[in-house]
């Protein structure tokens, strides 16, 4: 972890398990323990980009939230029941379209070290959910596996949920980190995936994250290892030559993984709060991508105007299943039911039916569908 | 007051010749060519009650605060003010008695805020401590980004902080308009005067991402043919060569949207949409859903209403409005 320049620890966790690991795997980066940590919080404060400057700090803590919540999703659109595992909060990855930028208000990457408390607390959960599908991950408010080779964590929670038949537990990335994934036995029910998007975008949009061809690369040695593999080209962004760039990335992914190991793949257009253009315009005054033809949505968000995003997902579904094929379990992140019946002929009014569409079948990894 | 010397507190009072009063030294001034008619008038009808405060400089006297009612008397051609005269030497110390006293007794403009901030940073106050104690006491966010925003305002052409001033404009039409070059802010300024804050933020972000989704300059911008005719048109008034502009610069900035919107008005037209009757679609087309409203008052003016409709829904062209 070259880009952390310091650890900080919660006086009240430095003697937690996980503290010690990440210690351990940090030798050369100096760590201080602190009772608050209000002095960090105006360092940032202080800095002309808090969030860049947050990214080269670990904070380490305990959760005094809940760690397990159902994925907000967004107001007026249809979800799809994910629940998301808040075991760390921020990444060192600097993407110019993440929300998180404008969504924290702690700044600092933040791991939260009582893992005996969400163990209990997931326990707990599952039994209240007993009896019916559930898909849940940590990749939500962080990378699920950027800060793996020193937290090590992905062993452990894969190893929780190994022979949890009705849960579908989710390890989101856009790292190639996958040494902690492979080194236990491969489980039926834990979903590796990558968000992925054309080469120039992660290029230019996806700063510390590895170039696509890296990812799906990963993808492959975790599949061929056993994993069923998720994919989530979010968000797709409109530029000059976005089609041939999506056609180029959707090929290689279907010629390096079988799509009878995919999971699900989700789709996401561009989409933000108005107040992140600011953000986004500051921290990479080179981006273009928010000056798309973006207009308010029913939720506030700025995302592209409904032609155009209809355009753009009729098209990324037609070159998804002529390389995939039609079994490759499809669903949109964050649409309306339009989308859903334009785009991919489907009409779900409800998140339980998406939830549905996306249940693993006895055979292998495809849908009910 | 009369005429004559005395001692407040620290300070002498004393009637200073306005000649003495050296108004090219600005280096306490925070506010920008105010609008004097009232307090002139209020000068007229009773006096000036409220002496300014001054020091002494090598060149007469330097304007520690009260700049307005100096400039005031000034316009009514007094020859002699009454003024307060600090022996204060430290220049932090005096540009603090001039803001205390401004930040007790009216309201502080932004572009003046940015000024305050300014000077501090050039008496020697450090970065940190504007951001801890400066910015709260000025009712600002402390934060190190709206300090550079404000930084940045100070630097800005006079023309730019006035019209801050003057418009009241709020920080983030402030920044927005900051990102332009100088000589783009003095193009866009006069487009924005005529209009309100909310199309006042659309000309300035439509015009900035424009400029920066094309590669061009406002200028360029600005010199293609349609934009240079209505700027350049003698009938029209300053408010409408604005609202031209700004729907030239929407329709470029949102070309699919616009094109779907005039298909819908036509449509309208086509069928001889009813003018008693409100017709929208769905906030820019996300939903597919239409609605449409009107008034009456009894039950012959709702049959009548109902009728207009079932007579426009028979008309070839108006399936065309749910064509998506």
């Amino acid at each position: 972890m070259k880009a952390i320049r310091k650890i900080y620890v919660d006086r009240e966790i430095y003697s937690f398990p996980l503290t010690r690991t990440i210690l351990e795997n940090c030798p050369d980066v100096p760590f201080k323990v602190i009772r608050n940590k209000r002095e960090v919080d105006e360092m940032l404060a202080s800095s002309a980009d808090p969030v860049g400057e947050g990214k080269k700090y670990l904070w380490l803590t305990r959760q005094k939230g809940a760690f397990v919540k159902p994925c907000p999703c967004t107001p007026h659109y249809v979800g799809c029941n994910y629940f998301i595992i808040n075991a760390a909060l921020n990444c060192p990855l600097d993407c110019s379209y993440c929300i998180l930028q404008l969504y924290l208000t702690n700044p600092l990457t933040t791991i939260y070290v009582n893992l005996g408390d969400l163990w209990k607390e997931l326990d707990a959960f599952l039994r209240q959910k007993r009896a019916r599908f559930l898909r849940i991950g940590t990749g939500e408010l962080s990378d699920s596996l950027a800060l793996d080779p020193i937290t090590k964590t992905s062993g452990e929670l894969m190893a929780y949920f190994r022979g949890k038949g009705d849960v579908s537990f989710e390890l989101k990335t856009k790292t190639t980190n996958i040494a902690g994934v492979l080194a236990g036995p491969a489980s039926e029910n834990t979903v590796i995936s990558w968000s992925l998007n054309s080469a120039r975008i992660a290029r230019e949009e996806e700063k510390g994250a590895p170039p696509v061809d890296e990812r799906i690369e990963a993808a492959r040695i975790v599949s061929e290892k056993g994993f069923p593999v998720g994919f989530h080209f979010d968000p797709l962004i409109l530029y000059g030559d976005w089609e041939e760039d999506y056609a180029r990335v959707i090929e290689k992914l279907f010629r390096a993984v079988k799509p009878s190991r995919v999971r699900w793949l989700s789709l996401g257009s561009l989409r933000f709060p108005p107040a992140l253009k600011p953000v986004t315009e500051k921290r990479f005054p080179q981006t273009k991508i928010i000056y798309g033809e973006m207009v308010r949505g029913r939720d506030g968000k700025l995302r592209y105007f409904k032609p155009l995003r209809l355009e753009l997902y009729q098209k990324i579904v037609g070159l998804i299943k002529y390389w995939g094929g039609d079994q490759v379990p499809l669903y949109f992140c964050m649409e309306d039911t339009e989308v859903w019946r334009k785009a991919l002929k489907k009409r779900p009014r409800r998140k339980e039916e998406v939830e549905l569409i996306l249940s693993p079948r006895d055979d292998g990894s495809r849908s009910l569908t | 007051m009369g005429r004559g010397k005395f001692r407040i507190g620290g300070m002498k009072y004393e009637t200073l010749s306005l000649a003495k009063i050296n108004l090219e030294d600005e280096r306490f001034r925070t506010s920008f060519h105010p609008d004097l008619d009232r307090l002139i008038l209020s000068i007229k009808k009773v006096g000036l009650l409220s002496p300014p405060l001054v020091c002494r400089g090598d060149k007469g006297f330097i304007l520690v605060s009260g700049w307005k009612r100096v400039l005031a008397c000034r316009d009514l051609g007094l020859p002699a003010i009454g003024a307060l005269v600090t022996g204060e030497k430290n220049g932090l110390r005096l540009f603090l008695l001039g803001l205390y006293e401004n930040l007790a007794t009216r309201e502080i403009g932004l572009a003046e805020k940015a000024e305050v901030l300014s000077k501090l940073l050039k008496f020697g106050v450090e970065k940190k401590t504007l951001l801890r104690s400066y910015l709260p006491l000025l009712s600002l966010p402390a934060t190190a980004a709206h300090l550079e925003v404000l930084l940045d305002l100070s630097k800005a052409d006079n023309g730019v902080k006035e019209f801050v001033g003057e418009k009241e404009l709020p920080l983030p039409l402030v920044q927005s308009l900051l990102q332009f070059m100088p000589v783009e802010q003095k193009l866009v300024l006069p487009l924005l005067r005529p209009l309100g804050q909310n199309k006042q933020k659309e000309i300035v972000e439509d015009f900035w991402e424009i400029s920066r989704r094309d590669d061009v300059s406002v200028q360029k911008v600005l010199g293609e043919t349609e934009m240079r005719q209505a700027l350049g048109s003698p009938k029209l008034s300053p408010l409408e060569k604005a609202e031209k502009i700004r729907s030239i610069l929407r329709r470029k900035r949102y070309p699919q949207l616009s094109s779907w919107q005039e298909a819908f008005a036509s449509t309208l037209r086509k069928v001889r949409w009813p003018k008693s009757i409100a017709i929208q679609p769905s906030p820019y087309f996300e939903g597919e859903d239409i609605s449409v409203s009107f008034r009456f008052k009894n039950e012959e003016e709702f049959k009548a209403g109902l009728k207009k409709l079932q007579e426009v829904s028979g008309k070839q062209e108006f399936s065309r409005l749910f064509k998506r």
